[in-house]
């Protein structure tokens, strides 16, 4: 894939992801490598400007953003994910716009499943504390059970303890069949709870490799994950 | 004095009413279309022509009119606005901006067409001043003020109940995100204009009901629909509301100590004020 912002800018150049049904990958690099781009380019906020996006084996690189979330991609940014003048409860319907049938159904599993939400239905999602909105976020993600979850830095800006949270509602969400790309500042931990790590440097894609061994690699550990 | 300052705040407040519906209009278009839409001085008239035919042709009565002010407005502002509007939002908000300015001419042009100079008048029985002390009171304004917190309070229902409401709140919040939760941004448009328009409408037969109904209606009370909707808050419905009263009951108090060829300048300075000192609005922006 390469993909920018304006019509010279380019931040991906060489970039390639594969994600088998099923598959929980973590994207990791530096600042600037393009990561968050790569997750904007697959759910379609951002147009390709060469390569190509197959999702079923359908190229999917010009259709909206729109059609994709029909097709089963949900994208959870990492900045404005959530509606703030809407109460959670009517956040979580807009998540569910797709499906509106289940839209009851679901919000009850997810209620039960994230009892803060339940708690804050009638809130404004804006007076959310950053965790509680990340939960949210996901939580509207998930009201139409997404083939593909993309998520662009969950746990950023949240307290150790409440990212440990998100990272193990992350894996079970895994464990129940919904494929998962993400994008982690927290390499460690994400590639933890991952079955391939991805390394992104400079829009370019450097290594592809079983979680466990990237998160094993010295070179690896020296380059990304801090020692 | 003290009379006269009281029958200028009702009668303010009687006019804020009024004005409330066209710069709530104008506020729901813009929160979810991020640009100002100065086509509604033209679909006020336009409403407001509309509510005349059914009211002195067809002989029917106020609430019937109001209906067909709502649909008329609501229908022509929309199709307009797909037809002319919607290939220039892309470029920014100015260009739709200027795009609304040239298409009202058109439209106002064509009720000036349709209908002709001359003013018309409503088949309405004229009611003697309710008196309350010194303060004489038009049944006509107070119904015109019920019949506008009606309209308001079925619009607010509407976007805080059903389906397609919530998603224009959606869009109004985070345009991108609405899209990428599937929701259907032609579609919400749509919406977004046939209510605010619509509303825009039923406030320009208010108005008409209450001064004259010719090509100029609506246009004459432009000024005092942006005052409004800029001082509350570009985008908010409670803003649009709060400006109205505050442009409303300026305007008549302004009349207390300048002659009253010059109330609209009270527009001017209201906008002028509040982009001095609080650029948001009184409320805020956004907030439907």
């Amino acid at each position: 894939m390469v993909c920018g912002y304006g019509a010279t800018d380019e931040i991906l150049h060489a970039a390639e992801i594969a994600v088998e049904a099923g598959e929980l990958i973590a994207i990791i690099g530096p600042n600037g490598a393009g990561k968050s781009t790569l997750l904007k380019a697959i759910a379609g906020m951002l147009c390709l400007k060469r390569g190509t996006i197959q999702f079923d084996g359908r190229a999917i690189e010009r259709t909206s953003a729109r059609e994709r979330a029909k097709m089963g991609i949900a994208f959870v940014p990492q900045e404005a994910n959530v509606f703030p003048r809407m109460t959670v409860s009517e956040n979580l319907e807009m998540g569910g716009y797709l499906e509106p049938r289940e839209t009851r159904r679901k919000m009850a599993a997810l209620t039960e499943r994230f009892p803060l939400l339940g708690e804050k239905r009638r809130a404004q999602a804006r007076t959310l504390s950053g965790g509680q909105r990340q939960v949210l976020a996901m939580a509207m993600a998930l009201m139409v059970a997404p083939r593909l979850l993309l998520l662009d830095e969950p746990s950023a800006g949240l307290a150790p303890r409440a990212a440990d949270e998100l990272f193990a509602t992350i894996g079970a969400i895994h464990r129940e069949g919904t494929a998962i790309v993400m994008v982690e500042q927290n390499a460690l931990a994400a590639l933890a709870i991952a079955e391939r790590g991805i390394a992104l440097v400079d829009g370019r894609t450097v290594r592809n490799e079983p979680a466990r061994a990237m998160a094993e690699d010295p070179e690896m550990r020296r380059l990304f994950l801090g020692g | 004095m003290i009379a006269t300052f009281l029958q200028a705040l009702v009668n303010g407040a009687l006019a804020g009413a009024v004005l409330a519906l066209p710069a709530v209009g104008f506020n729901t278009v813009y929160a979810v279309l991020r640009f100002p839409n100065f086509a509604v001085a033209s679909l006020a008239t336009i409403g407001a022509y509309a509510g005349w035919v059914v009211n002195a042709d067809l002989g029917w009565p106020a609430p019937a009119s109001l209906l067909a002010a709502f649909v008329v407005a609501g229908s022509v502002g929309a199709f307009a606005d797909a037809l002319c509007l919607k290939p220039l939002r892309p470029l920014g908000a100015l260009v739709a901006a200027i795009g609304s300015v040239a298409l009202d001419l058109v439209l106002q042009n064509a009720a000036r067409f349709a209908f002709g100079n001359n003013p018309r008048g409503y088949d309405l029985t004229i009611f003697r001043n309710w008196r309350l002390g010194p303060i004489g009171i038009g049944p006509q304004e107070v119904e015109d003020a019920v019949l506008a917190v009606i309209a308001m309070a079925a619009v607010f229902l509407m976007l805080r109940t059903t389906r397609i409401g919530k998603t224009m709140r959606a869009v109004a919040d985070n345009a991108t995100l609405a899209e990428s939760k599937g929701i259907d941004p032609a579609r919400v448009a749509w919406a977004a204009n046939f209510v605010g328009l619509g509303l825009t409408g039923i406030g320009g037969m208010l108005v008409a009901l209450d001064t004259s109904l010719d090509p100029l209606t609506g246009f004459r009370v432009l000024l005092s629909i942006f005052a409004a909707a800029v001082v509350g808050g570009l985008g908010s419905i409670p803003g649009a509301v709060a400006g109205a009263f505050v442009v409303g009951i300026g305007e008549e108090m302004s009349t207390l100590l300048i002659a009253p060829t010059y109330r609209t300048a009270m527009g001017f300075l209201a906008i002028l004020i509040v982009l001095s000192f609080r650029p948001g609005g009184l409320i805020g922006e956004r907030a439907i």
